[in-house]
Parts: C-alpha cells; structure tokens; sequence
C-alpha cells in the first residue's frame, strides 16, 4: 500500500540483540539476534498484521516501538516521535495489549483496574466515569466491572485488557496475540472489538497465530521469520505467492520419521508441513504449477495407513507456512 | 494536577493493588505479634544479662520492626508488579515517575509507622515500662520520621528490582543489618567505632536514638537534630531511590532485564 501521509508507524533497519550469560564460575555469554533489520510502515487507520513462529521477533519488534525497549540500532517513531528520543510522546498516544492471563491486579475489580490506569494515563476525572462505561460497553463487561479480576475467565480479562489499551483514547494501538488461549466464542467477540478500533480510525499493529484472524482483519501483513521480514502485502498478495500452485493433503495414521524431509526434496514441492487434527495427522504439500507430486508423495508413505486424499486452493496460512519455512 | 492525582490516589490505589492479600490472617501474626515476640525477647535476654531497661528494648525493636513493612512493601511495589507482570504496561504510561513511585511509599510510611507504634504501645503495657502521655505526640512524629527514612531505603531496594529480580531478597540480610547497627539492642557508644559510623548513615538509628530520649522527659529542643538528621537520611535514600529507579529503568530498556520475572 503506498503510503501518501506520514506513516502512523515507521521503523527503520530495526536491529536488537539480547546478551545472556549463564554460569557463576564458568561463565558462558549468548549473544542473540532477535531482530536483524525490521522495516515498514503502517498508515493512519491501517490494521497492520505481524505474523511469524514463535521466537520470530514479534514482541520484540513491538516492545521497541512502545518504549519498553531500546533498539540497538536502527530507527522507529510513532505518529512522528522518535521512540528513543520522544518516549513521553508516544507513551501518550499508544495502547498497549498482551495476550494471557497476567498484566492485571487481580486483587482490584475490573472497574478498579480501569480507573488506575486512567490516573496513570491523565483521563481528566470528569471524563473517567464516561469513558469507563462506555468501554465496559465496547468490551461486553458491563455489569461485571465490580468483581474482582481473579475471578474472571481468560476471554473477560482479555476483553479488560483491550479496555484498559483504550483508555486514553490512543491513535496508535499495538495488540500483541491478543486472541491467545481464548475460546472461539470469545475470539470471535474479540475481533469484532478489533475490527470496531479500525472502523473508528485507529492505527493498529497485530501479531496473531492465527492466519483467518489475520485474514479476516488485516488490511496489510509482513511475515517475519528469525529476526526479518520474509513478505509484506495484502492478505490476498500473500496468498498469491503460492495461489499459482496447488496444496495437496494427505490424511494419514501415523507419519514415520523422515518423511516430511524426504517429501520435501520431491520435485514440484514447494513445502510439507504434519497438522494433527484429531486421530489423523495430515501431510499438507505445498505444489508448484502443474505438477503432480499425489504419486510420489503417497510412495514416501511406505506401508503408512492412508486415509482421504485431496487437493485445494492455497489459503493465508499456506503463503505462511511456505514463508517461514523456506 | 495529574501528578497531584497519581501522587495520592494512584498510591493509594496501587497499594490495594499490591497488597490486597494483606488480610488479618497475615497482617496481625506477621506485623503485630511478630514484633512484640521481638520486643520481648530482647528486653528478657537485656534482663537476664543485667543490660540495658525495658524501656530501651521496647522502643529499640519497634521502631527496627518498621523496617519490615517499610522496607519490604516498597520493594514490592516494583517487585510484585514485575512478577505479576503489570509492571510493563505501568512503565509504557506517559506517568511521571515522581508521583508515582512516592506516591506509593505513602501507605507503606502509615503502615511502618503503625506497626512501630503498636509495638511501644504494647511492649510499655507487658513490660510495664513507663513513659510520660506529654511524651507521646513528639514519640509518634519522630516515628514517623524513622518509617520514611526506612521506606526511602525500600524504594533504593525496589529499584534494584527493575534490573535484578531476585532483590527482595537483600531485604532479610538489610533487616539484620539495621538491628544490629542502628543501636536497636546495643547503643551505639558500646559498638566498635566503624559500626556505630555506619549505623550513623542508616536509617532509624538517629530516630531511636530522638524517641528514647523523648520517653525519658527529653525536650524538642533537645532532640530536635536527631530528627532533623533522621529526616535528611530519609531524604536522601529516597532521593537515591528515585534516581536509581531512573538509571536502572533506561538499563532494563537496554537490557531487557523486564522480560525476566
């Protein structure tokens, strides 16, 4: 998306690097690369999707860009502010979300959680009563804001901690696999609340492992893989990068070992990734143009009971798959 | 006004936060009966040993007993917030740190001043020692005093928590320090001269030193530079509290010492 104002969010050859050291006597040190040059842009109003595996960098390119780290080289501002050199400046004009279940003072109510926060973020007290209820209505808690947070259910602390983001009415917000562990009523819920931010004009940076969540609500998406940006583009750009082959699914009872590997290395295969799904574990192949891999690929199964055998269109989570495991 | 806000109601708000497990099933064992047992015990071993008065003892160990609650609260107001993770999202706010970290040690100066209290109140009956009513109000402003000096030491020990997660920890080791030097069970005349030194630089020492004085008919005049210098010290470990807190927030941001809990 070309971007015609001053980007909401802008990070530049973004780099971070963790050092760790183990041992007392016998010290051993680590130097890890967790992001090795991260660049994009997010425009006002956009939803902009970060996907990747675990230990991607995700959530640490995200605690750059909110103040809570700093890079250790490269450059990010938000809606202009440097976010080394104005930290103050963007503290006030983002929200912040994490996923699970801690972030909360599970001894106070919801309501109490709220109204900390918005001493801490400056809500005039005239305006907090307001705004408060009108989140707890955004978020579906109203009614509920009085229990103590201990007692809530994962979907109803996520839900608090998107309110409590919100509080301060930010420009910018930043959720970080917010959807994580919550049950698919309550996810559900919780994209329709993300997608409500976007209508309301808000810029706001996802991670997810969900692939038809970043679908659904993404207007754009960077995949990220061991540190860098592998692909950026619209969901259905993406899914153009593999949308010329096919995706080949084999239902089996019981992959051996070294197949997938072996699969991998057939001609016309792009990638092999097992999805256990129920009692049956199915080998997803990714293929290119016009090749006919359903033969060779049932010969590396060997005497491996085969259930359905079938062929689709790519999805997200192909183009996904296919990126962070190249 | 906002700081005004954060300073006052966000302390407040933060200590129930913080320590709403603090119900009378902890509180009166932990910081009530626990103090008195000390009290009793030292003032019995000075009885014994044929040192010191009752009188000495009860004040000496209450106001060392303010330590626990001041020191250790303020350490985990950082402490707590960090392994509940909450600590993140407060440090992501626009808040100034002033108010919110002195805001905070507000609540924890009331309940060390309290448990001090309580413990000369209840040492004087079991121990029937006897200290003039004239005395009292001056007693519980220089304790007062004492618990801010103790809690200024808390908030140095809280900051450390930003970047060392284990920093609670040094707080049983500090406790013992202060009750050996700040001439709770031994004056300081009768330590060797380095100890009594540096029990001069700690907290409590010169504010047991003021309230002894004051319980035996002493004039404000009289104690006056005890609690002058008590205050000072106070002051200045806050002062160092808070200007660790900044150091060591600008290193957990270089050195991701928060991701850690």
């Amino acid at each position: 998306m070309p971007l015609t104002e001053r980007p909401a969010v802008e990070a530049r050859d973004l780099r971070r690097t963790f050092r760790t050291k183990q041992g007392v006597l016998r010290p051993t040190r680590k130097t890890v690369e967790a992001v090795k040059g991260v660049s994009f842009e997010i425009a006002p109003g956009e939803l902009f999707g970060l996907l990747g595996p675990n230990g991607a960098g995700k959530t640490t390119t995200i605690k750059m860009l909110i103040t809570l780290l700093i890079p250790t080289s490269g450059s990010a501002s938000v809606l202009g502010h440097d976010v080394v050199a104005d930290v103050r400046e963007v503290r006030r004009r983002i929200g912040y979300v994490f996923g699970g279940d801690r972030g909360l003072y599970e001894r106070l109510s919801g309501l109490d959680n709220l109204r900390y926060f918005s001493e801490l973020y400056g809500v005039p007290p005239r305006e907090q009563k307001a705004r408060i209820g009108s989140l707890l209505e955004l978020v579906g808690l109203t009614g509920r804001e009085g229990e103590r947070v201990e007692g809530y259910s994962r979907g109803m602390r996520q839900r608090l901690h998107i309110a409590r983001g919100l509080l301060h009415d930010p420009d910018v917000f930043f959720l970080d696999e917010p959807s994580i562990g919550i049950d698919p009523v309550g996810a559900r819920e919780l994209r329709a609340t993300i997608a409500g931010l976007r209508e309301q004009g808000k810029t706001v940076l996802l991670t997810t492992h969900y692939m038809f969540e970043a679908d659904e609500l993404c207007d754009r998406i960077a995949v990220i893989r061991s540190g860098e940006i592998v692909a950026e583009g619209t969901p259905g750009e993406l899914k153009g990068l593999v949308s010329a082959g096919r995706v080949l699914e084999v239902e089996t009872y019981g992959v051996a070992d070294g197949v997938v590997e072996t699969s991998r290395t057939l001609g016309g295969v792009r990638s092999v990734v097992v999805e256990d799904r129920g009692q049956v574990q199915v080998l997803v192949v990714s293929c290119e143009p016009g090749a006919e891999v359903t033969q060779a690929v049932l010969g590396q199964l060997g005497d491996t009971r085969v259930g359905r055998v079938s062929h689709r269109d790519p999805t997200l989570e192909d183009a996904y798959v296919e990126l962070v495991t190249r | 006004m906002t700081s005004a806000r954060i300073f006052f109601i966000g302390g407040l708000m933060s200590y129930r936060a913080l320590f709403g497990w603090m119900n009378p099933w902890i509180f009166v064992p932990s910081l009530l009966v626990s103090p008195v047992c000390q009290i009793l015990l030292f003032a019995y071993i000075g009885r014994s040993a044929g040192v010191g008065t009752d009188e000495f003892y009860v004040i000496g160990n209450a106001l060392n007993y303010a330590a626990i609650p001041c020191m250790f609260a303020m350490t985990f107001t950082i402490g707590g917030e960090r392994f509940g993770q909450t600590l993140g999202l407060v440090l992501a706010t626009p808040a100034r740190r002033i108010p919110l970290f002195l805001g905070r040690s507000m609540p924890v100066i009331a309940n060390g001043w309290f448990v001090a209290m309580f413990g000369v109140v209840v040492g004087s009956l079991l121990l029937d020692v006897d200290i003039p009513a004239s005395a009292w109000p001056l007693m519980a402003l220089v304790v007062a005093v004492g618990s801010l000096a103790s809690t200024g030491l808390g908030l140095v020990m809280g900051a450390i928590n930003l970047v060392y997660r284990d920093g609670a920890t040094m707080g049983n080791v500090l406790f013992l320090v202060l009750l050996i030097f700040t001439g709770t069970n031994v004056a300081l005349d009768d330590l060797p001269d380095w100890m009594a030194a540096v029990g001069r630089c700690l907290p409590l020492t010169h504010a047991i030193e003021a309230t002894r004085m004051l319980a035996d008919g002493a004039t404000w005049g009289a104690v006056r530079g005890l609690v002058g210098t008590e205050l000072v010290i106070g002051l200045v470990y806050l002062a160092v509290g808070l200007g660790a807190i900044r150091l060591f927030e600008r290193l957990s941001r270089t050195g991701a010492t928060l991701d850690r809990i």
